[in-house]
């Protein structure tokens, strides 16, 4: 009897998932996919009414003319440098356990980079004249810089995330394919070394973004020649809080797929790199902190103090960044015995994941909140459903392209070899299927 | 060469590669920049001929000189005229965007003439003996406003209704001290150019319980208890005691005692929120009185004109015996309550309106008729409170109406059978013959005796914005002054004192307020009231909050502004038509939250 | 710019606002939507996403009543002249300072929309078009047509009626002169202000009314800690309206939230 459509596409889903891997059924991903499906096409809708209407439809303002969108893809960027950051780890610093979840932090750092510049180009009020950046580009800008290195490395992860769809145990009989993939790995290093310097800098840029605005003296701070120490400082906690990223998703991952994918070494790798540098940064930034409340920001005619008497933005909010979010979660993640609990392990990740938000948060929401003019009053904004949508189509993309990269691709080297070693020792137990 | 694919392949890349050497693609490139420049629905500017046109402001008594810059002969801006003797080159905010009123998406566009032209007639002939024809003239003063008394003196039991207008002049040169209860001096009292021009000569005391923009500028504000200007009056005057004064106004007895002292030596004036208020008499006392007040001139009129019906107020008229009342509702101006009106009308009157707002008497008329807007119709603009001496001065129009209107002048006219002229024409010849006096022209402000000018040049230089003047003549004593006795404030129970704000007056505000009222709060828009915040939080009402005004004479949705300068016990409205039906001549009022 | 353009003495045009006679009226920020083609916003509009190039603040001593004083702050761009923050931040150099007057003019065809400008503004002065613009029918006709109106996504502030600096040079051309005559160049605001509180005028002409302002000892500008250099000078015999140059204080204010 011939197969009826319903069994040929579930006889074509296998033919698609590498060899040796357990995914759930075609029926069941589908339930899965399903409700972020219909996220992305009500997200879709809302940035749709924000390009056709104009952006009216947000709840930005003159006064707050950065909201959501800026501080979600200033997050979703500093999450993302997972991607340069191991690769960079991996094939310049040679940390080969790290080969464990390369591939799953391409994919992430992907989705991070290409939903927030999706994001931005509904967030500018001209989407048809992003080419004059490229065309007029302001040498002093530091936003010229980001948009260039964006585009860039943006174009960077494209070509990294080939290989991984290339090495797909379907595509991979195309012959022609499968050349270009080989040929394409050849570069790997020269593309890992490429990423990291353009990640660098816009990493850097984004910070510099808030670092130069000499009238905002909550965000300008002094730096070294043209960059501000947020340059430093941003770049320094994006790589710290990379690994933590990439360690949070993969548990993540684990426990919705209910497989083991990597080893547990990879993650207590992950844990203390993030730490140490976690660590790093947190000392910068309390330097840079006392340095701003003592010097640069009285020199402007701006008294610290003041900032912080401003409700709910008080003194509470500077402790939580630097010791709560930064410190804590670095002196657990650099305390061997502490590392190796899981439990404590995704805490601090998640912690420090937090951390770089609320420093984020600080720069984009409470920069504009503050008050520079002294007949201004303190600004509370509050995004409306349209830029909450918008972003959620976002998140609903990265979850739907991870899916489908997890399900088809071989995003965790480890996990066959895992599956076979936890079937050798539990040969009396049937082997469970994983959801996906 | 030989024509292979070839060749010719290497023809069009060498081509494209040399192309690109040249400007020519990189200036495509820019160009596609204009696509994305303005897209369709964005309106482009009409292009044409420039040309200065001017004329005068018929938005408020004032009268202020403009210049239109005209393209095409559409006004396009409009600003004053620098050198002139009156106005000194000052327009207001409302004055600034009057082009723009014809426009208005609010505009009255249509109304029922003919049915309203028929009902008045019927209603003529079938009221019975004793009821009136009236027509209520909310701009008293106008040459058109003789054409109404002229007509109801042709009518029988005619009857002409206005407003109280004050039978003096304030010659603000003249004054040192200035004592003002709560006059919006710097805020839409007389000509503001005038004023402002005689700023640098005389020291301002403001009396009133909220910090206005004019007690702001002032150099001395007095903020006294709501309710208690007659016992500071009264201590100014010398019939009561400075500590006396004190104790009831909460104002100190230094304060007190200094401004009595300024005026008392040296030129005085006292000026209040209402010309007719009975404060107006300490003016008598201080001497002002041939000197700082002075008997309101009027320019000349034709002989026959003086023939005319009478002025009677609308407090004056029987009650129940108003038939047909027309409105003249056609110029901002001074706004009767309605609950003043509605007892002397009588069963089944006819009320017409002709006005170019909904928000005044087109609420509570029975026909709406849309009358012409500024810069649409041709004035005239008498002297306003500080105008001393006589003034004519022509409101030339600056267009077209675009929309059908009606006349008023001409339909009041109609009904009463008198016959078709031109009264301004009229008006302006009889000024000329009385050969007195001096004709400014507008652009070089070069001003010619009338007797060395044509009757034809006189009516030509007045209807391209030129003004007549005759200023010579010692400035006489006003003759008996009367002022309306300012009773008790009814309604005790009521918690808030009302206070109109300045500078707002009824009519059609510019569509562009919206830059001063919603766009940047800095003036209170027509729905707005300010509360102080200590009345503010007992009523539960928040910065910006909906909540209802009520009165004695009922309620009104408003929004709510907390501001610090309103003390308390004191609620401060926009003034305008909905407010003014609401709150009459300073009452007392209940703010709560909606 | 020609050899004979550059030969010029440069120009750095700039404002003196007397608070103690501004009366808030707010005839300015009428004037400037009348010459720039400014159209009133939707009823959606409030405060905080107004196009008003020039707006006037009501300020106060934050006493009490009856101790309470207000007074009024047309506040404009300021022109910064130096370190000016906006030009630095423009990802397309759609600002640039004109060496020639000064003044920072804004691209409104370069612009791309996305604000990073007005967050770098101390002074709020630069206003973002989140509607089309949109006339009630037949206004179009009052449309100056010496100023391009501006679609929605672009950022725009006020430039000193650039578009009569231009007129006032065609007409020097035009009569073979080589400098503008003053009174030819009068932004609209400072021709509309009723009480005279507004005054522009060439900061480097040291005869000029404007920077002879400029130099009296109770004259100031916002935030000149921060180092920009702005180009309009404010001045008061008020002490309390003087400090309002200075960074926001918190303490003693009856609302601290916006």
């Amino acid at each position: 009897m011939l197969p009826g459509p319903k069994e040929r596409m579930r006889l074509v889903d296998k033919e698609f998932i590498a060899r040796g891997l357990r995914r759930s059924s075609t029926g069941r991903f589908l339930l899965w996919i399903l409700p972020w499906a219909a996220l992305l096409v009500f997200g879709l809708y809302a940035a749709a009414l924000c390009l056709v209407k104009g952006l009216n439809q947000t709840n930005m303002d003159n006064r707050f003319a950065f909201g959501l969108w800026i501080f979600l893809d200033l997050t979703v960027i500093a999450l993302g440098a997972g991607a340069f950051f191991t690769g960079f780890l991996l094939y310049i610093l040679k940390i080969d356990e790290l080969r464990a979840v390369i591939n799953s932090a391409v994919v992430i750092g992907l989705v991070c980079y290409s939903g927030a510049v999706a994001v931005l180009a509904v967030d500018v009020g001209q989407p048809l004249r992003a080419w004059f950046t490229f065309w007029y580009p302001n040498v002093h800008s530091m936003l010229t810089e980001v948009t260039f290195c964006i585009t860039c490395y943006l174009t960077v992860l494209f070509i990294e995330y080939l290989p991984i769809v290339l090495r797909n145990r379907k595509l991979r009989e195309v012959p022609s394919f499968l050349v270009f993939e080989h040929e394409l790995h050849k570069l790997i290093y020269v593309l890992a070394g490429v990423g990291t310097f353009l990640s660098f800098f816009h990493q850097g840029s984004l910070g510099g973004l808030y670092g130069v605005l000499r009238g905002r003296p909550f965000a300008f701070r002094e730096g070294l020649a043209v960059w501000p120490s947020t340059f430093f400082l941003f770049i320094l906690s994006a790589a710290a809080v990379g690994p933590s990223f990439i360690l949070l998703t993969t548990w993540l991952v684990e426990k919705l797929a209910r497989k083991q994918l990597v080893r547990p070494a990879v993650f207590r790798r992950l844990a203390r790199i993030s730490g140490l540098l976690l660590a790093v940064y947190v000392l910068a930034k309390a330097v840079d902190t006392l340095v701003w409340i003592n010097r640069t920001s009285p020199e402007t005619g701006f008294q610290a103090w003041q900032y912080y008497s401003w409700k709910p933005f008080g003194t509470w909010i500077l402790f939580a960044e630097i010791v709560l979010f930064g410190l804590l979660p670095a002196l657990v993640m650099l305390t061997p015995r502490l590392r190796a609990h899981t439990g404590w392990l995704v805490t601090a990740a998640a912690m420090a994941c937090c951390g770089v938000a609320l420093n984020r948060f600080v720069m984009t929401v409470q920069t504009l909140a503050l008050p520079t003019l002294s007949f201004d009053p303190f600004l509370s904004y509050i995004p409306s459903w349209q830029e909450v949508g918008t972003f959620l189509a976002v998140v609903a993309y990265g979850v739907l392209v991870y899916s489908f990269s997890f399900r088809y691709f071989n995003l965790f080297p480890e996990e066959r070899e895992l599956r076979l070693e936890a079937a050798a020792q539990q040969e009396e137990e049937p082997a469970l299927a994983g959801r996906y | 060469m030989t024509t292979t694919r070839r060749n010719l392949l290497k023809f069009v890349g060498g081509g494209a590669a040399g192309a690109l050497l040249t400007p020519a693609p990189w200036r495509l490139i820019t160009d596609t920049a204009l696509w994305s420049e303005n897209w369709p629905g964005i309106p482009r500017p009409a292009r044409g001929e420039i040309r200065a046109r001017f004329t005068h402001c018929t938005l408020c008594p004032a009268g202020c000189a403009v210049r239109a810059r005209c393209v095409n002969g559409q006004p396009v801006s409009l600003t004053g005229v620098k050198p002139h003797p009156i106005s000194h080159g000052a327009l207001c905010p409302w004055g600034i965007a009057g082009h723009h009123l014809p426009y208005h998406p609010a505009r009255v566009r249509q109304g029922p003439v003919k049915e309203a032209l028929a009902a008045v007639a019927r209603a003529m002939d079938q009221r019975s003996a004793g009821e009136r024809v009236a027509v209520l003239d909310l701009r008293p003063g106008r040459t058109v406003s003789w054409t109404y008394r002229r007509a109801m003196a042709a009518i029988e039991n005619g009857l002409y209704l206005a407003p109280r207008q004050p039978a003096y002049s304030i010659d603000l040169a003249a004054a040192e001290t200035v004592v003002s209860f709560g006059a919006p001096l710097f805020d839409g009292w007389g000509t503001p150019g005038n004023v402002f021009a005689a700023r640098g000569n005389f020291r301002l005391v403001q009396i009133e319980p909220v910090e206005s923009r004019t007690a702001a500028l002032a150099d001395m504000w007095l903020p006294i208890r709501p309710g208690t200007e007659t016992a500071m009056a009264a201590a100014l005057g010398g019939e009561t005691t400075i500590a006396e004064a004190a104790r009831l106004t909460g104002v100190g007895e230094e304060a007190i005692g200094a401004v009595k002292e300024a005026a008392e030596n040296g030129p005085a004036v006292v000026l209040a929120a209402d010309p007719s208020s009975p404060l107006m008499s300490l003016n008598a006392k201080l001497r002002a009185l041939g000197r700082t007040v002075v008997a309101r001139r009027e320019a000349p009129l034709p002989e026959a004109w003086k023939k005319a019906a009478p002025v009677t107020e609308m407090a004056a008229a029987p009650d129940g015996a108003i038939r047909v009342l027309l409105i003249d509702e056609s110029l901002p101006g001074g706004y009767v309550p309605w609950q003043e009106i509605e007892p002397k009308l009588a069963a089944n009157a006819v009320v017409v309106v002709f006005t170019s707002t909904t928000e005044g008497y087109a609420r509570h008329a029975r026909y709406v008729l849309p009358s012409p807007v500024y810069p649409e119709a041709a004035e005239d603009i008498g002297p306003a409170i500080d105008t001393v001496g006589e003034v004519f001065r022509i409101a030339a129009p600056l267009l077209a109406p675009v929309v059908p209107v009606v006349n008023p002048g001409e339909f009041v006219a109609r009904i009463a059978g008198l016959p078709q002229s031109d009264p301004l024409r009229e008006r302006a010849d009889a000024i000329h013959q009385a050969g007195r006096g001096a004709l400014l022209g507008y652009a070089d402000g070069k001003s010619t005796p009338a007797k060395e000018v044509t009757a034809d040049n006189f009516w030509k230089t007045l209807n391209q914005g030129g003004c007549w003047m005759d200023d010579t003549g010692k400035k006489a004593a006003p003759g008996k002054l009367e002022f309306i006795a300012a009773g008790e404030p009814p309604h005790d129970e009521l918690p808030l004192m009302v206070v109109a704000a300045g500078g707002r007056r009824g009519g059609l505000a510019p569509p562009l307020m919206s830059k001063l009222e919603r766009e940047s709060n800095l003036r209170m828009a027509a729905n707005r009231v300010a509360l102080s915040p200590a009345d503010a939080r007992s009523n539960g009402i928040e910065n910006g909050g909906r909540c209802l005004l009520e009165t004695a004479c009922g309620r009104l949705s408003v929004v709510a502004t907390i501001d610090a300068g309103v003390p308390a016990g004191v609620v401060e409205v926009a003034a305008g038509p909905r407010i003014a039906d609401l709150c009459g001549a300073s009452p007392r009022a209940r703010v709560v939250r909606a | 710019m020609t050899a004979q353009n550059q030969n010029r003495r440069a120009k750095r045009y700039g404002m003196s606002i007397d608070i103690d006679k501004c009366n808030g009226c707010g005839a300015c920020m009428m004037a400037c939507a009348v010459e720039n083609n400014i159209p009133p916003l939707p009823e959606a509009a409030n405060d905080r996403r107004g196009v008003t190039w020039i707006r006037v603040y009501k300020v106060d001593n934050h006493r009490p009543y009856p101790e309470r004083r207000i007074a009024f702050v047309p506040v404009l761009c300021q022109q910064c002249g130096h370190d000016t923050p906006c030009v630095h931040v423009c990802p397309q150099q759609a600002v640039e300072v004109d060496p020639a007057t000064g003044i920072v003019g804004q691209m409104p065809e370069r612009c791309l929309g996305c604000r990073y400008c007005m967050v770098a503004c101390p002074y709020h002065a630069r206003y973002f078009n989140w509607w089309d613009p949109k006339w009630p029918a037949g206004m179009e006709k009052t449309l100056n047509p010496d100023v391009a109106p501006r679609m929605r996504g672009v950022v725009e502030k006020c430039n000193f009626c650039h578009g009569r600096w231009h007129a006032a040079q065609q007409k020097a051309a035009a009569a073979g002169k080589s400098e503008i005559d003053p009174a030819d160049y009068v932004p609209a605001c400072v021709e509309a202000c009723p009480t005279g509180a507004l005054r522009f005028g060439d900061l480097n002409d040291s005869s000029s009314q404007v920077a002879q302002d400029a130099e009296r000892p109770e004259s100031f500008r916002l935030l000149e800690k921060l180092g920009t250099e702005p180009k309009i000078h404010y001045r008061s015999q008020r002490g309390w309206v003087r400090e309002i140059a200075n960074a926001p204080r918190p303490e003693g204010k009856d609302e601290a939230r916006g």
